[in-house]
């Protein structure tokens, strides 16, 4: 049904398209994930500006035309995030976010939650530069899991629910595992779970941290689980 | 619908940017309405380009020969190199006839989220000729984009470590000129304001 709608949105990814035009595949807020044509962003003196590039978070009005994209009318910035494209740790990070919605989030249907903890991700990011640590990605994607509903099971053995389970973690059981169950586990030992416990109870701000191993383990573990579960597969964070 | 060696040219053509089915079918009536010169010559201008033009040694600009038109120019400054995207980016560096120094195209901007890594761009041999000494400063012109940003702040930081006499330099951004105010984004003006000059 042709016509326009009104959407917040974080542009996740702005793909060069004919002699001056770029296609942005957006996480909106109102539908989740769109793909949109900007046509004539990439000259000078486009009306758009910067304002399409990735990271962003714009308010969009968006034509909705008969073909699978949509075509960007106008666009108002809500947030530029200028901080984080001058620190390389920041943008790096601020893409790898964009990059793990982009894959997670393929749906055009909204997911506020998820919506959301980008930006607060991009904001954070934005704010305070030396945030850009491997924990505070990785807290990152295990709340983005949750918003996905792909969060391990932690607190007792995914498989038989024994409470005893500990410091094996099972990527197709999709949690930590007891030693009756381990088919398939590997080592998460308790600093590594007790991470990623923490990184879904605690605000993305306060995310926690830990040793090196650790993050290494928890960094398995997420990715492998969301390879398993989600048939997606994101970089290790290290 | 039409002799399969039109269709052949029509369904060619149309691979061409910026060229929809609609153009080609134009250009493809255009060229069998054409005298067979002119056909010729621009089937053999194809040919002949794609035979002789490949990319420089040295700073993987386009060249016909092993070196490109500005490494073989004796006068300009082996000092200071202009990174640049694409090939297609020294033409508007040059038109500014501001720049008398030396390029290296990297064939690319980094980007994680398309699968472009450092080791798929010429980042290695920019940071060689670099470390080989003799150059001053490095002018990062790569786009004003975020790929491109992230591309400088990669090379500035490599750099550091590998060609620490090395000065990295970046091209300021702004305001284009003629353009309004009003329409300028965030980023943009944040830039041009810190980047402000005394009158
Ligand atoms: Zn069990
Ligand atoms: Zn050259």
């Amino acid at each position: 049904m042709p016509g326009s709608f009104k959407t917040e949105a974080v542009v996740l990814r702005s793909i060069r398209f004919g002699e001056a035009d770029r296609v942005l595949h957006l996480y909106t807020e109102e539908r989740g994930r769109v793909g949109a044509i900007a046509k004539g962003v990439r000259r000078v003196r486009s009306r758009f500006g910067g304002r399409l590039e990735p990271l962003f978070r714009v308010r969009l009005i968006l034509h909705e035309g008969r073909g699978d994209l949509c075509t960007v009318s106008a666009a108002e910035t809500v947030h530029p995030h200028a901080r984080l494209r001058e620190h390389r740790e920041g943008l790096d990070r601020g893409v790898q976010a964009a990059d793990a919605v982009l894959r997670l989030f393929d749906a055009a249907e909204p997911n506020r939650p998820a919506y959301n903890l980008l930006c607060q991700e991009l904001a954070l990011l934005d704010h305070s530069p030396e945030a850009a640590t491997r924990a505070q990605a990785l807290a990152f994607r295990m709340k983005l899991m949750l918003a996905a509903g792909f969060a391990p099971e932690l607190a007792g053995c995914a498989t038989c629910g024994e409470v005893e389970a500990g410091g094996l973690f099972s990527p197709a059981a999709g949690g930590v595992v007891c030693s009756a169950c381990e088919a398939g586990a590997f080592p998460l030992e308790r600093p590594g779970q007790e991470f990623m416990v923490a990184a879904l109870a605690r605000p993305l701000a306060e995310a926690p941290t830990a040793a090196d191993p650790a993050l290494r383990q928890a960094d398995r573990a997420i990715v492998e689980t969301l390879e398993h579960h989600a048939h997606v597969r994101l970089r290790r964070v290290a | 619908m039409y002799a399969a060696p039109v269709s052949r040219l029509i369904a060619e053509l149309s691979r061409l940017p910026g060229i929809g089915q609609r153009s080609a079918q134009r250009l493809a009536f255009h060229l069998l309405r054409a005298s067979s010169e002119e056909a010729a010559a621009l089937a053999e201008a194809i040919q002949e380009m794609k035979r002789t033009v490949g990319l420089c040694e040295r700073c993987f600009n386009l060249a016909v020969g092993p070196l490109c038109r500005i490494c073989e120019d004796p006068r300009r400054d082996d000092d200071t190199l202009c990174v640049v995207e694409e090939p297609s980016d020294v033409i508007p560096m040059e038109r500014t006839n501001e720049f008398r120094g030396r390029y290296h195209v990297l064939g690319g901007a980094l980007s994680p989220i398309d699968g472009v890594d450092p080791e798929d761009l010429r980042l290695e041999e920019l940071f060689r000729r670099v470390e080989g000494g003799g150059v001053r400063e490095v002018v990062v012109a790569t786009n004003p984009t975020t790929t491109g940003e992230a591309t400088a702040l990669y090379i500035a930081d490599s750099l550091r470590e590998r060609a620490p006499s090395a000065t990295v330099t970046r091209l300021a951004s702004g305001l284009p000129v003629g353009a309004d105010l009003e329409y300028a984004d965030e980023v943009t003006l944040g830039k041009a304001l810190r980047g402000r000059s005394s009158l």
